[in-house]
């Protein structure tokens, strides 16, 4: 047992890599040239030059944009830890039954496809859903318009990403023994302090994993901020995708694409240095 | 008894070969089909479009030439483009509006045609079938009907919701109208004071759709109270029975065309079928079923009266409406639509 296992730190073993060989050439054909040639087209379309650069970095309308989506991304994130955390310490700490319910709950929601999750906050927040006849009902005159605004969009993507921020979460509580949380009280620790010395730091880590997957998957949001959002609140995707489509703009339109990449690469490095990347997947 | 190869009792060897040949060929069919005499890939917009274009256009079409057709959804501009440049043919022929054309044509991405009938080939495209934007409302909303684009941006007389298309070469001609500027004289586009237009009602555009059937949900569900919207669009929400109406006047009408890809190898076959597809009976039921006005004259013999109601192309619907006028713009549409972008955003 001894020799075998120091045979296999000593010499390179080519199996593990033979088996990920399938996966490797699969995500360099698919994966890793269309991306290089998207890289190559932000300097050499329509001619070369680093034209396109200069307009999403300079431009007011890209700028604009690229800020509304962080910004957008960073008050989702907030929002869905602040409305997961809570939930996903229900889930650790309740009776198993009441946790089985919430996670089913919480499966579910995620399962769904996220257009249909879209659509039917289309449905609900219409107006003639039930939140106007709601608001109606209540003697509100004429209620606000809730749909097609920031308000809408962002309420979506909280819903459609909070499952991601909740997993990660309570995957996190679960691991927690018990044994620290009394010995902390056997020290004296009670109340919030408990809660703000031993238990939120024993839980970052669990934060730190969903704010980043949250933070960077709504980053690229695309059909949810395009069908619910206000025109005037546009996401970064939106835009790549209208640049392409319509004006046939390839090379801004990869541009825009190697500068969110850029980006999110940045935050994921600062995340790694921090954290460890390998600890994203639990 | 000595073994005996026969087809149905082969030796392992002639077995695993065939199999093997006929696994390898399955593989490498979709290559060897493109090359092949008999097919042609047709871009559709999906959905009803595809429905009619299958019954009236395409099946009709293979039995008469015993050409296959397949059909390759959504129709995209950009992937047009990218073909010619790539050389990795997806579809030969496509439809396109009448600015794309122009862009298409200039950009050198579709074959030259010859036109099929008289006035039928503009910028290397074949006219087609004609949609009309028109001027749509919620019917349980206004008591008095809005008969002109004023009466779209007019919000003290009618005060609700609005909804236009994002894009802006139907847009601005209609803004234009709005601001009281005469069919006669629209073009060339005055586009900043279409622009200037634009501004008053941009607070009261709750959204700028930009999908077919995203417009016939918001009209259809009441999320606006007046919209622009194709006048086939419209037609669904009135089947779904929403309290919704609409008119002809100052219906702006858009042209589509059959276009062939550049240096496909399906040219032959492609040139074929835009001719078959705009030649008078095939057109015509096409429009039928898919609301539209057929461009083909001729189709008119096989359109009922009462058919052509529905049709922006009927002479008494004609005459209310008018024309995108793309050859004489008035400025580059690209620069125009990025313009329009940032304005949306702004």
């Amino acid at each position: 047992m001894g020799t075998s296992l120091s045979k296999l730190t000593e010499k390179p073993n080519i199996w593990p890599w033979l088996l990920l060989s399938p996966l490797g050439i699969y995500m360099l054909i698919f994966f890793v040239v269309p991306l290089a040639d998207v890289a190559i087209m932000s300097f050499t379309e329509p001619r070369p030059t680093l034209a396109n650069y200069t307009k999403v970095l300079t431009g007011a309308l890209y700028q604009r944009v690229f800020l509304n989506t962080f910004l957008t991304a960073a008050f989702v994130t907030a929002c869905c830890l602040l409305v997961g955390y809570p939930l996903a310490y229900l889930m650790a700490h309740s009776k198993p039954r009441t946790a089985m319910l919430i996670l089913l709950l919480v499966t579910m929601s995620f399962w769904t496809s996220f257009l249909v999750r879209t659509y039917s906050w289309m449905v609900l927040l219409g107006n003639n859903g039930p939140l106007i006849a709601f608001l109606q009902m209540i003697g509100i005159e004429s209620p606000p318009q809730l749909l097609f605004t920031r308000f809408s969009s962002t309420l979506a993507m909280i819903h459609i990403l909070a499952p991601y921020m909740i997993m990660n979460i309570y995957s996190v509580m679960k691991k927690i023994d018990p044994a620290l949380i009394r010995s902390a009280e056997s020290l004296g620790a009670k109340g919030f302090s408990l809660f703000r010395h031993v238990y939120l730091p024993l839980t970052a880590p669990g934060i730190a994993n969903g704010s980043v997957l949250v933070f960077v998957i709504c980053l690229g949001f695309y059909v949810t901020p395009v069908l619910l959002g206000s025109p005037r609140e546009q996401m970064i995707a939106g835009l790549i995708g209208h640049q392409i489509e319509e004006f046939l703009a390839f090379g801004l339109g990869s541009a825009m694409a190697m500068v969110l990449l850029a980006v999110t690469l940045v935050i994921l490095t600062i995340y790694h240095r921090r954290f460890g990347l390998d600890k994203l997947w639990g | 008894m000595p073994a005996r190869k026969t087809f149905l009792m082969p030796d392992r060897r002639t077995f695993l070969k065939t199999a093997g040949a006929a696994v390898s060929a399955s593989l490498a069919a979709p290559y060897i089909a493109r090359g092949q005499e008999n097919v042609l890939y047709v871009n559709t917009w999906g959905g009803p479009w595809e429905e009619a274009a299958k019954a009236h256009l395409i099946d009709p079409f293979t039995a008469e030439t015993g050409i296959q057709v397949k059909t390759v959804s959504p129709v995209s501009f950009a992937k047009l483009a990218q073909q010619v440049n790539t050389g990795i043919y997806e579809f030969d022929v496509t439809t396109l509006g009448a600015g794309e054309l122009v862009r298409a044509n200039d950009a050198g991405i579709i074959e030259e045609l010859e036109a099929p009938y008289e006035g039928g080939l503009f910028e290397n495209g074949i006219a087609s079938h004609a949609f009309a934007t028109v001027l749509a409302w919620r019917s349980d909303k206004y008591k008095e009907a809005p008969k002109t684009w004023a009466d779209f941006w007019n919000m003290q007389k009618f005060p609700g919701g609005r909804s236009l298309q994002r894009y802006a070469a139907r847009v601005l001609p209609i803004a234009l109208l709005a601001d009281g500027v005469a069919v006669k004289d629209l073009y060339p586009l005055d586009v900043d004071r279409a622009f200037a237009s634009l501004d008053k009602i941009k607070p009261h555009i709750r959204v700028w759709w930009t999908a077919g059937a995203q417009s016939t949900q918001i009209l259809r569900d009441g999320e606006v109270d007046m919209i622009g919207i194709w006048h086939g669009r419209f037609f669904e929400a009135e089947k779904a029975r929403a309290p919704v109406a609409m008119t002809w006047d100052q219906g702006e009408i858009d042209r589509s065309y059959w276009v062939v890809a550049k240096d496909t190898p399906n040219l032959e076959n492609a040139k074929k079928f835009v001719q078959f597809a705009t030649s008078a009976k095939p057109l015509a039921g096409f429009c039928k079923a898919a609301d539209y006005g057929p461009l083909n004259p001729a189709s008119g013999e096989f359109v009922t009266a009462e058919e052509a109601k529905r049709m922006p192309t009927s002479p008494e619907n004609y005459s209310r409406t008018f024309e995108q006028d793309m050859a004489n713009f008035g400025a580059d549409p690209a620069e125009i639509a990025e313009r329009f972008e940032e304005w949306i955003a702004s």
